[in-house]
């Protein structure tokens, strides 16, 4: 009976969004402590959550009676942990927007939305079963686009439409891949899953379904080519919601990965290597489009985009490595709880500059961090996080990553097959890892650490307040803490979220700071070193009239998978070949009938239809005849016509049907 | 209890026709009568499905076997149910809808009378009988289509009459058919009449596809469906309860009777006169919504919508599987009550703004907040965000489909998918649109704009509920519409 504890976590911010609501109706000030105190009450169950879990319980909730098939939810290291971040990044950020949101306009509606996907997020997090997932994932899909658009301004209304397009679209190919799924398997629940693929006779019939189900997640995950979305709707949200976004809400996207790679096609090499290359694409290529934008938030979102990448890299090696996967398992599992820890701390710390500046080109922003030095830290802490320092937290989960490439290499090397793919898939994760560190050097420094081309206002009161402080203190308080005692915290962390992946455990216990695995993270540095100095400093800065260095964009506008490809496609060739066959086809019937009308009946013309007339396909549409064609139609000589056409069919088909008797 | 049926049957009839002789004084009596007849033969119905009755019971005999003959068997309780649900719902809301049309006696008149012909459609136990009241459904409601009296309603109108009565001539031959091949009393039985020992002769299959297409016209499918978004040029009220439930769900009620009651799945299963029905019904699933995105009228895109959401039932209908009708019913469910919460919007928006047209919506949301929301979470549902209700059919139409296997089936689920993204497409953007509007622009001449008053509120507040407690808690309705599939009611 109590592990209907599990529902309290994904209902108690939905039920509660509409209290909420009622009383930001009557008092702002209210509103924005209830919804606080929402937040750290989630917070708080998922604590005991959490403290369940490591007490040895594991629960498990099966409610079969509603929405037709029932809801699963399970609750194991895994989910427990990332319900937990979930919750801390709800209620940072609800915190946080008390201040960053005090000049919006609709702040009702955005707390009552981030309400219910929190409660959705957590909801697919908890899940145990893909019929469960997908309810809650398109649940949080909708609600988040309120989110995306809270805005109201063009940039931010195109972003949602883009965004709300693919996790429409997205959501129906998922589906389309868990009705072939459940055809097959006979199963959607994520612990039947596993024996129900041993049984099959043709595994490889899961691979149409697998593509279409990763479509969905992929999409929301933000994974290439589906991730178009993700660098114009992340900056346009307000801060607390790019955060989420970045944060969480990608992460849901990758939870359903993880569940196909780990259940369906666990161990399978095939599925590894689509993931892996499309994780070192979507790697590669957030990471060159970070390093190329001038926006503080939309470099963050690139960034995002590129930790996924590192993530995915860290799925697909689970599959290619089989057995021994224990390395990369820890390894996406870790680099998940980081990029969401750092994320946080990021986004917060950007939206504490668009706060009080309200802008976010870096030119504009220059050097409004110096002499902000609470600010100055916490962006510092997530900086070092994200470009994997020794000592931060994103240091471990890299060098887990990194090292489960070697491993693959060396264990390929030993069975004799062709390691040069593997290794440029290394480089590549270097590389990456080496933009990573520039392209957060080059924010860093333009807002911290340069001089600002002209002094900014001062308002005379605090640029942040207690509340908001807090609430980005203390997340970047523990990214080195986590970074520093990595056996005890990050260990244990990858201990208890491992079960889920069915990974195992490194045989070894892992030299964090050999010299080795401090050799990969020095390599990543020296080369964003290079790239910051060479390219960012020299290529992409200009000299602009007044002599000052200003940072510019030169990533062709038009260079864009969604302008050149999607849209055209969506909004041009699609609609016209649809309305031309549609338009045809709609007014099929009445045609037939209008010419036979003519024909057969002798109808006279009808006369030409009212201007009032806005319907396409109104009956017996207007037929306009020559009068020679009139005088045809009308003529005895037609009628014979006519008469001996239908008479030479019906002979014909006698005869017909005489000889083959 | 059986001759409950035929009073449930004649109340509405009569109670209609006499009211243009009742001379009311005041629209508030006539509201009260209305109201009164109507909810009595809700009750009469809500007791009839309480306590089902075995057996028929016949009002009169034609000739030899055939007569008008009533019964209440699982899938009539179905069809009377979902209508006995909403009538109520639409009466009140019509009393103030018509206030802006006129000629409210001849309105109510038709409007009551309806309501017992559809039940006789549900009721029928044979298929003369449906027959009989499939045609006087055609009848009772072309007045209802003309009621504005402009060129453009009686064109629609005779467009409607037209298509509905050569669909009928169709389905006649096919009853001929099925008389010559099948027993003399055409009494609906589960399984067919037809013995399935007949040899498959084209003749049967062809007759067949006539019925299907001959019923079909009134479910509006390719390439009959063209009568359908004309007639939204009714006042709202009737497009809302009678072109997107009552008139369009008989046509497919009637071809779920010919396919599972009259020639039998046994028979008809695996034959190219079921595929080419199937075919038929996917495509018009995409069309549908193709033409519903193209639409720029709000009404009339929602009569392409439901042009769609009808061939999901019919697709459901032609895989001829108990699965693939339990989808069917649980689409007819719940499409219902989707779409004439769409409607009962536009009706709102167009009393209150006089305005007909998708762009003409932006910036609405903020002055018109709970029309809007019932629109927004009635489009949600019916493009299948779950937990609402549309969601829930489609998945089992879904599965249904693929446990069947084969080309036409799967492109078929495509289809629903397809539409789906479709749908979100054509709904969405003017729900977004009156939400979010872009600056600028759509903030003159709102001022005036609100919701409307509880006769419209009310309804729109009860079918939110409804929609919410069908895609919440509706695992026990979903099994009995299983049994029923399966003939066990």
């Amino acid at each position: 009976m109590n592990d209907y504890i599990l529902l309290v976590p994904v209902l108690l911010p939905i039920l509660f969004a509409f209290p909420v609501y009622l009383v930001g109706r009557r008092s702002k000030k209210e509103r924005d402590s209830f919804a606080g105190v929402v937040g750290i009450s989630e917070f708080a169950v998922c604590v005991f959550l959490l403290m369940m879990v490591l007490s040895g319980m594991e629960l498990e909730l099966a409610v079969p009676g509603i929405i037709a098939r029932g809801i699963y939810l399970k609750l194991d290291g895994f989910r427990a942990i990332y319900a937990l971040i979930a919750a801390l990044m709800w209620m940072s950020t609800t915190i946080f927007s008390r201040e960053y949101l005090a000049h919006y306009r609709n702040r009702n509606r955005y707390y009552f939305f981030t309400l219910l996907t929190c409660g959705a997020t957590v909801g697919v997090l908890l899940s145990n079963d893909f019929f469960t997932t997908f309810i809650f994932f398109e649940i949080m899909s909708f609600t988040s686009y309120v989110m995306v658009v809270q805005d109201e301004k063009p940039g931010a209304m195109k972003a949602g439409e883009t965004y709300i397009a693919v996790a429409v679209i997205g959501g129906m190919v998922m589906l389309m891949g868990l009705f072939l799924l459940e055809n097959r398997l006979g199963t959607l629940n994520f612990d039947e899953l596993h024996t129900a693929v041993e049984t099959l006779s043709d595994p490889s019939a899961l691979y149409l379904p697998g593509a279409l189900i990763l479509f969905g997640f992929g999409a929301k995950a933000g994974m290439y080519p589906l991730h178009i979305w993700l660098p114009k709707a992340h900056p346009v949200a307000p801060a607390p919601a790019s955060a989420l976004l970045s944060g969480i809400l990608t992460k849901a996207g990758i939870f359903g990965i993880l569940v196909l790679s780990a259940r369906v096609f666990l161990h399978d090499s095939i599925w590894g290597g689509v993931i892996l290359t499309l994780g070192v694409i979507t790697m590669v290529f957030g990471a060159v489009l970070a390093v190329f934008s001038i926006d503080l938030k939309r470099t963050l979102a690139c960034s995002s985009m590129s930790q996924i990448g590192f993530i995915l890299v860290g799925v697909g090696m689970q599959g290619l490595l089989g057995q021994h996967n224990a390395l990369a398992v820890w390894g996406t599992a870790l680099h998940m709880v980081n990029h969401s820890a750092i994320k946080l701390v990021l986004f917060m710390c950007a939206g504490v500059v668009y706060m009080n500046l309200h802008k976010l080109d870096l030119n504009s922003v220059r050097g409004w961090g110096r002499n902000k030095p609470v600010l100055n830290f916490c962006f510092l802490m997530g900086v070092l996080g994200i470009i994997g320092m020794p000592l931060w937290n994103g240091y471990v989960s890299k060098t887990l990553l990194h090292e489960s490439i070697v491993e693959y290499i060396e264990l390929a090397a030993q069975t004799g097959a062709s390691t040069g793919i593997y290794h440029a898939v290394e480089w590549f994760f270097l590389i990456s890892g080496g933009l990573t560190a520039a392209y957060m050097t080059k924010i860093y420094v333009a807002v911290f650490v340069e001089k600002p081309v002209k002094p900014f206002e001062e308002h005379g009161k605090r640029y942040m307040n207690w509340q908001s402080t807090l609430s980005i203190t203390l997340p970047a308080l523990a990214l080195p803490i986590m970074g520093m005692l990595p056996t005890p915290i990050m260990g244990g962390m990858a201990q208890l979220m491992r079960g889920f992946m069915n990974g195992g455990s490194p045989e070894a216990a892992i030299a964090w700071f050999s010299l080795t695995n401090l050799k990969g993270a020095a390599i990543s540095l020296t080369i964003g070193a290079a790239v910051y100095l060479l390219i960012i400093r020299t290529v992409l800065m200009r000299k602009d009239e007044s002599g000052t260095k200003v940072y510019v964009n030169l990533w062709p506008s038009r260079l864009d998978l969604e302008t050149l490809l999607y849209r055209p496609i969506v909004e041009k060739l699609l609609p016209f070949l649809g309305a031309l066959i549609c338009r045809v086809l709609d007014n099929l019937t009445d045609w037939f009938v209008a010419v036979l009308d003519h024909t057969l009946l002798h109808r006279k013309p009808i006369p030409p239809r009212n201007d009032d007339d806005y319907a396409p396909g109104e009956y017996t549409p207007h037929v306009r005849r020559s009068y020679t064609l009139q005088r045809i139609s009308g003529s005895v000589s037609f009628s014979l016509l006519l008469f001996g056409l239908g008479f030479c069919a019906a002979m014909g088909y006698l005869i017909v049907i005489l000889l083959t008797k | 209890m059986k001759t409950l049926m035929c009073i449930a049957v004649l109340l509405p009839i009569l109670s209609g026709a006499l009211i243009p002789l009742l001379k009311f004084k005041k629209r508030i009596y006539r509201e009260i009568y209305v109201e009164t007849a109507v909810l009595l033969t809700s009750a009469m119905v809500l007791t009839l499905l309480l306590n089902r009755p075995d057996g028929s019971v016949r009002l009169f005999r034609l000739t030899g076997d055939l007569g008008i003959t009533f019964r209440m068997d699982g899938l009539a309780g179905v069809f009377s149910g979902l209508v006995a649900f909403l009538w109520p719902l639409s009466s009140l809301y019509a009393f103030e809808y018509i206030k802006h049309e006129g000629g409210d006696d001849r309105f109510f008149t038709f409007y009551t009378m309806t309501y017992g012909v559809t039940l006789g459609i549900a009721q029928s136990a044979n298929l003369i009988t449906l027959y009989l009241f499939y045609e006087l459904l055609t009848l009772v409601t072309l007045p209802l289509v003309m009621h504005s009296g402009d060129k453009r309603s009686i064109r629609a109108g005779m467009k409607y009459l037209g298509y509905s009565i050569g669909g009928a001539a169709c389905a006649f031959l096919g009853i001929m058919v099925l008389y010559a091949y099948g027993d003399n009393s055409l009494a609906f039985t589960y399984g067919g009449f037809v013995s399935p020992d007949t040899p498959r002769h084209t003749l049967v299959l062809a007759a067949y596809l006539l019925t299907f297409f001959g019923f079909g016209v009134k479910a509006a499918v390719f390439p009959f469906h063209s009568w359908l978004p004309s007639a939204g040029v009714a006042p709202t009220p009737v497009t809302a309860l009678l072109h997107a439930v009552a008139v369009v769900k008989a046509g497919a009620f009637a071809v779920m009777r010919v396919t599972f009651y009259c020639f039998g799945t046994a028979l008809l299963y695996g034959t190219w006169a079921q595929y080419a029905a199937m075919a038929f019904a996917a495509f018009t699933i995409v069309f549908g919504s193709a033409m519903a995105l193209r639409e720029q009228h709000l009404k009339r895109r929602l009569a392409y919508s439901t042009v769609s959401n009808l061939s999901y039932i019919l697709f459901g209908v032609t895989l001829m599987t108990p699965a693939g009708l339990t989808g069917a019913l649980s689409h007819m469910l719940f499409h219902g009550v989707m779409k004439i919460t769409l409607f009962f919007c536009a009706g709102a928006i167009m009393y209150k703004t006089h305005r007909e047209f998708v762009p003409e919506l932006t910036g609405l949301g903020r002055y018109m907040p709970m029309t809007f929301t019932a629109f927004t979470a009635a489009s949600a549902a019916l493009v299948g965000v779950p937990p609402l209700p549309g969601f829930l059919s489609k998945w089992n139409l879904a599965t249904a489909a693929l446990a069947e296997g084969g080309l036409i089936p799967i492109l078929g689920v495509a289809a629903l998918l397809i539409s789906a993204i479709l749908t979100a497409a054509y709904l969405f953007t003017p729900v977004i649109n009156a939400f979010f509007p872009p600056a600028c622009q759509g903030e003159h001449g709102l001022e005036q704009a609100c919701d409307p008053n509880w006769y419209m509120k009310l309804p729109l507040i009860v079918l939110l509920a409804a929609m919410l407690l069908f895609g919440i808690g509706s695992k026990g309705l979903l099994e009995l519409l299983a049994r029923i599939s399966a003939g066990a009611l």
